[in-house]
């Protein structure tokens, strides 16, 4: 079993065991193997659960069911999704006796579908940061860099991949928190059309803007985790890039963003373009004031679910995030209810624009990923937050409810990936991770795997 | 017993409350700047436009 397999592809994992090249079960201690050796230094997991997915290994190479489109294949969730028997912790001292008695229903939909859970993963907790900082389990570092962020919060589900720990992870995306960790460590993350994957039996953030979502290292494997996971699944699409309109925003998604960044973005247009694909200029709507429109929103909605645990344990809340609900509490029933109503005003121009376009190109993240323990990324020499600069692109779509995937597109010259972000139209989650697809099997870059030693 | 303090509220303490409108731990660094631009939207009219819901088909 070779070190190779952990970096492969969900799709080839999956075509390995049902050829029976692999077993459910060597796959299981490979996977036990990397965890174990490498926990501390990934701080990947919260907690792993090796020895149930070694028994449920063993059922599944005695009766390998090719009908189930994931079996066999070994996964990790954020811990914020409830997994019977475990506590579900949210990353934070304030739930460490939560033990829950019933699978989130994402959860279910995975086990039912065949896939073997292996454990849970760290994050910001409660998901409220993009940087992945956790004072109690630690900050999971870059694969590429440890002295750099995985980002978040689903820090620990883009550690469990890119450390080759898992073939797949599940996590939450409140403003960019899968797509943008994806990024920072050279996977592909997806979420999808708001509401298409249930957020039953996860622990939320803020009801408006929380969205599932999968943590891969192929654009393929979204596709196949959303097979299983989507509420409506619909038949496939084939897209093709040529004559297909690409809206390229005029504003905001191209501004203080590191030049190399820029230069594989533009690198991707011109393979886009030669492809036959139309890049078409598009006008954004004003974006002077959606930070504050989405913290009108999710900071009340997150107190309001936090209230119940406020009396009793506020005193467990790291400072940041009492900060936070804090400011909550100090936000009036109009502005939070104006917010909403700015979000309506997003979801109609946008979808006024894809009446235009197919699909929007962006990059991912305006920066690489941020040094552990830094505050401030200056880009243009402009300064903002690290946690504000790494969700920059991302947390609009949470708003609009747009699907939207990134993937690797280029390597900085600092050793670490560059990623692209591509947004589709309600409901257009399938025809999205196809055109993905396509970029990622004929544009000519290949990711090189992290040196783990 | 004035309307205001009938609110209930968490008790957050002090420092926490202090922490917004005059940040000095690096949390919170935008409060007013926040409050600020809910002002200016405040004063958009955003005509009959609802609130944002669930998103459906079209």
């Amino acid at each position: 079993m070779t070190a190779t397999l952990a970096f492969a592809s969900l799709s080839e994992i999956s075509s390995r065991l049902r050829n029976r090249e692999v077993s459910a079960t060597e796959l299981i201690d490979l996977y036990a193997d990397r965890i174990e050796r490498l926990a501390e230094e990934s701080k990947a997991f919260i907690c792993v659960d090796i020895e149930a997915a070694r028994g449920r290994a063993a059922s599944i190479d005695k009766n390998f069911d090719d009908e189930l489109p994931l079996n066999g294949i070994p996964y990790s969730c954020k811990d914020l999704f409830n997994v019977k028997g475990l506590p579900t912790t949210g990353g934070s001292q304030v739930l460490q006796d939560n033990l829950v008695h019933e699978d989130a229903e994402v959860v279910k939909r995975m086990n039912q579908a065949g896939a073997n859970f292996i454990g849970k993963n760290n994050l910001h907790e409660f998901a409220y940061g993009a940087t992945g900082e956790n004072t109690l389990y630690g900050t999971p570092p870059n694969p590429y860099d440890p002295s750099r962020l995985a980002g978040g919060s689903s820090s620990g589900s883009a550690a469990a991949v890119g450390f080759g720990l898992c073939a797949a992870a599940l996590g939450t995306d409140t403003g960019g928190s899968v797509r943008a960790p994806a990024s920072l460590c050279g996977l592909v993350g997806f979420k999808p059309t708001y509401g298409r994957i249930s957020t039953e039996g996860v622990v939320p953030y803020s009801w408006t803007l929380d969205h599932v979502g999968t943590l891969t290292r192929k654009a393929a494997d979204a596709g196949l985790l959303f097979d299983s996971l989507a509420s409506e699944p619909k038949t496939p699409v084939q897209t093709s890039l040529h004559n297909l309109t690409i809206g390229i925003p005029q504003s905001f998604f191209f501004e203080r963003c590191d030049s190399e960044i820029l230069d594989s973005i533009d690198a991707l247009m011109n393979f886009l373009h030669r492809e036959g694909a139309i890049l078409k200029p598009v006008p954004m709507p004003s974006m002077e004031f959606t930070r504050a429109v989405s913290l009108a929103v999710q900071m009340p909605e997150a107190l309001s679910y936090h209230n119940r645990y406020l009396e009793q344990r506020g005193h467990l809340y790291s400072r940041d995030f009492r900060a936070g609900l804090a400011l909550g509490q100090c936000l009036l029933a109009e502005q939070y209810i104006r917010g909403k109503r700015f979000i309506e005003t997003y979801r109609n121009d946008m979808d006024r624009l894809f009446a235009e376009v197919d699909v929007i190109l962006t990059p991912a993240t305006p920066v690489i990923a941020p040094k552990i323990g830094v505050i401030e990324v200056t880009v243009d020499g402009y300064a903002e937050p690290a946690g504000n600069a790494i969700t920059r692109y991302t947390s609009f779509f949470n708003m609009t409810g747009h699907p939207a995937i990134t993937l690797p597109c280029g390597m900085h010259s600092k050793g670490l990936p560059i990623g692209a972000q591509l947004v589709g139209k309600h409901f257009g989650d399938e025809q999205l991770i196809d055109i993905a697809q396509q970029v990622e099997s004929g544009y000519d870059f290949e990711l090189p795997l992290p040196d783990l030693g | 017993m004035g309307i205001r303090d009938q609110f209930g509220s968490y008790a957050w303490d002090d420092a926490e409350i202090s922490e917004l409108v005059d940040p000095k731990l690096g949390i919170i660094t935008g409060f007013q700047e926040l409050l600020d631009q809910l002002e200016v939207l405040r004063k958009i009219d955003l005509e009959a436009t609802p609130p944002a819901g669930d998103i459906s088909p079209k």
